[in-house]
């Protein structure tokens, strides 16, 4: 009894002096409460992955009714008609520059051969130098295009316009779920709450540690009575405090009352999920803190593991599309599975009957990481 | 400025780094390493997106109809569902993105003549995701309804199938996609990626180096000699900038060489610019190093102050005229934009100097507001 109750104090006391010491670093809290609110804020405002206002110019060699017509077509919000021009080259400079994104070239005597019959062709130049914004243009012109002609073509084959709905053709009517306005706004600033999570869950346990280890001071901590779980789980303790703190912060200030993302699911499920993988990563964190010597090293050891997390975590690539390599590198990412509960409790409103397998995946990489930790510290120092 | 003593904190400096062996190699493998898993792994293709399918209707025109999807790259297939009970913990988990729902009577409307509705429902948690799988499953619908119109327009006009086909199809859209014909997703990541690493790195590897001496003390001994500031920042800064360009170099290598992206602009001038886009970063770790005092907050703050603004505002995966109002401005204020122009511009368009000028003057002043300001804030008198 009286062991157990010296262990818990020890763990008060060391938890007590790496909260001090955090709290002593004016620039790290004021950077830390940036990172948690400005810095989500910034990533969910205005950032959209779809096409919007794609800068548009015309070369009109038809000046028609038609040509007109179907100029009318290519509409805000997704484009955003720039101006007409007289001839195609000025087109390609345009695109050169950047300030033109499509360049929309109507043939001469276009309505002619829309009212006779005869195919015409109709080019589109695309700037795609981004590839993914590209192909979204590239598809939405052509779409637009056929669906021009597609009424035009009814229309000359004697179909009036109010009977077109009467065709029969498959009327395919989508429902998306969970995010139906395909707002990138409550996509983003999760994905940014959850990776400025991991890189603080990562650094801070990380450097905490190593400070003690450049400075000598892990020397004076190991003449202690105290353990090396002693030592280095109080660390985790304060960070993961620090980083829930911050958590609250940006989930009830940015993402709730600016975002307005719905909180579908149990927050406190939610908070249970970023314990358990901060302790997850922490442990990761641990294990650079053994092997780097100082904090230059640890912080671009925590880079190198960052980068891949981020990437293998699914919200950018979509783990589908992956080599079936890399699908399998996934499984070992954390980040995978807390993105998947994340957005399963906050959006979907999924609860832990849905989720048991990523908080399992999680909790086992978890206990993995910390243990090789513990293990490691404990073969440098005694 | 007397260029001995430059010289000889440039010569400190340098072998200062060269004897931490770990974080010498790390200077040179994490940039090269960053820019490799990005470059492999950031495909944005959305391809493959698991679906499921209700299927009320169970009659050859419905499973006609599904086979298109099943058929297509887009999707993969993952089976047949029996109730709509089953839909939402499917979504709801992730283990389909989309469930394809088709009523009862298909078949029989279209066969006489009437209007068929299916319905799509999709997983909108990744909007990006959401888009693309509503842009493919609205092109496998529309082929497919083109289709059965024109055998309806056979049966019902007398006409064949080709003149019912292009009927329905006059206008024939010749998309072309400049500068990336085969919209390779690596080619114009590689390029952009270049801008982001080198925004990460070399204000990392300097807000380190001049922190570490502030937190260690080692500074003191900068404190109390005779060096004049300006001279200690040249001499410290320039390791990191000559190590940040080589490693410039090296990615410009790994974009061309490894992701096989076409360099079609003036090697030199990009060269230049690059140069000078690998001062403004090195001059941001050097405002960052002047701010803080301690290496784990200079680490935090060149992360966060970096990767944001540069990933979102910088043109990278979003261009600066889809951005909101507030969001150009900020993509204006900073120099990842600008250098984004450049490398857009001289990787996959082939333009130069003529067009690229001003994005270059821009980089030179911003580097050189960024020294005056560091230099200005730097003090050998600690307040304290």
């Amino acid at each position: 009894m009286t062991a157990l109750l010296v262990w818990l104090r020890r763990l008060r006391v060391m938890t007590v002096k790496e909260l001090l010491q955090f709290s002593r670093d004016g620039a790290l809290i004021l950077f830390m409460v940036y990172a948690f609110t400005f810095d989500i804020y910034l990533a969910g405002s205005g950032v959209h992955f779809e096409l919007k206002s794609a800068a548009t110019v015309i070369h009109d060699s038809d000046r028609s009714s038609a040509s007109r017509e179907l100029i009318d077509q290519f509409r805000p919000p997704s484009f955003r008609i720039e101006g007409t021009i007289e001839r195609g080259a000025e087109g390609t400079r345009l695109l050169d520059e950047g300030k033109a994104m499509v360049v929309l070239d109507i043939p001469p005597r276009f309505q002619e051969s829309l009212l006779s019959g005869a195919p015409t062709d109709l080019q589109i130049r695309v700037d795609a130098s981004n590839s993914v914004l590209g192909l979204f243009a590239a598809n939405f012109c052509s779409r637009i295009a056929e669906s021009f002609g597609f009424q035009a073509g009814l229309k000359r084959l004697g179909v009036a316009p109010d009977r077109v709905k009467y065709l029969p053709r498959v009327r395919n009517a989508y429902r998306v779920w969970f995010n139906p306005n395909q707002n990138d706004t409550w996509f983003m600033s999760i994905a940014e709450l959850l990776n400025i999570i991991t890189l603080f869950a990562i650094l801070l346990p990380a450097c905490a540690m190593v400070r003690e280890k450049e400075r000598g001071t892990v020397e004076q901590l190991l003449v202690t009575p105290l353990t090396s779980f002693q030592i280095m789980f109080p660390k985790v303790l304060a960070m993961a405090a620090v980083i829930l703190a911050g958590t609250t912060m940006s989930l009830f200030g940015v993402l709730r009352y600016c975002f307005h993302v719905p909180f579908r699911g149990s927050i406190l499920l939610f908070y249970a999920v970023t314990l358990l993988y901060v302790f997850t990563t922490a442990g990761l964190g641990l294990v650079i803190s053994t092997l780097a010597r100082n904090l230059g090293q640890a912080g671009m050891m925590a880079i190198i593991t960052y980068g891949p997390m981020i990437f293998l975590s699914g919200a950018w690539s979509p783990p589908e599309a992956m080599p079936r390599f890399i699908r399998t590198m996934m499984l070992l990412s954390p980040l995978h599975y807390y993105i998947d509960a994340s957005y399963g409790v906050l959006l979907k409103g999924a609860g832990i009957n849905l989720l048991w397998r990523s908080i399992l995946g999680m909790g086992a990489l978890g206990g993995t990481l910390f243990t090789l930790g513990v293990w490691r510290m404990r073969r440098q120092f005694e | 400025m007397n260029f001995k003593r430059i010289l000889a904190v440039t010569s400190r400096e340098a072998r200062g780094m060269v004897r931490d062996k770990l974080f010498f190699a790390m200077a040179f493998i994490v940039p090269a390493l960053l820019m490799l898993t990005f470059g492999y792994g950031l495909s944005l293709d959305v391809m493959h997106s698991p679906l499921a399918a209700l299927d009320y209707d169970r009659t050859s025109m419905s499973r006609d109809y599904l086979h298109r999807f099943m058929d297509s790259p887009a999707f993969s297939f993952r089976g047949y569902l029996k109730s709509e009970r089953q839909i939402y913990p499917l979504l709801a988990s992730g283990t389909v993105r989309a469930v394809l729902i088709i009523p009862e009577h298909f078949q029989q409307n279209l066969l006489a003549g009437r209007p068929a509705a299916v319905q799509t429902l999709i997983d909108g948690t990744f909007p990006f995701r959401a888009q693309t799988v509503k842009g493919y499953v609205a092109a496998i619908n529309n082929s497919f309804n083109l289709r059965e119109l024109s055998l309806y327009l056979c049966r019902t006009r007398a006409m064949s199938r080709r003149r019912a086909l292009a009927g329905l199809e006059p206008i024939k859209a010749q998309v072309r996609c400049l500068y990336n014909r085969n919209l390779r997703s690596d080619w114009s990541i590689a390029p952009r990626l270049m801008m982001m690493v080198m925004m990460i790195c070399p204000p990392f590897l300097t807000a380190m180096g001049v922190v570490r001496e502030k937190e260690t003390g080692a500074i003191y001994n900068i404190y109390s000699s005779t060096i004049t500031r300006g001279e200690y920042l040249l001499g410290k800064l320039t390791p990191y900038v000559v190590v940040s360009i080589f490693n410039a170099v090296v990615l410009w290598l790994i974009a061309t060489e490894v992701f096989g992206a076409p360099f079609r602009g003036g090697r030199l001038f990009f060269f230049a610019s690059s140069v000078l886009y690998v001062i403004c970063t090195t001059g941001m770790g050097l405002i960052v190093s002047v701010l803080v005092g301690t290496q784990v907050a200079a680490s935090l703050v060149t992360f966060i102050v970096t990767v944001v603004p540069t990933v979102f505002y910088s043109g990278m995966f979003v261009p600066i005229s889809s951005l909101s109002p507030s969001g150009r401005v900020v993509a204006r204020l900073l120099p990842a934009m600008y250098f984004t122009n450049i490398v857009s511009g001289c990787f996959l368009k082939g333009v130069g100097f003529k067009v690229l000028w001003s994005d270059a003057a821009v980089l030179a002043i911003y580097a050189a507001a960024l020294f005056m300001l560091g230099y200005s804030r730097f003090h050998k008198r600690p307040a304290s």
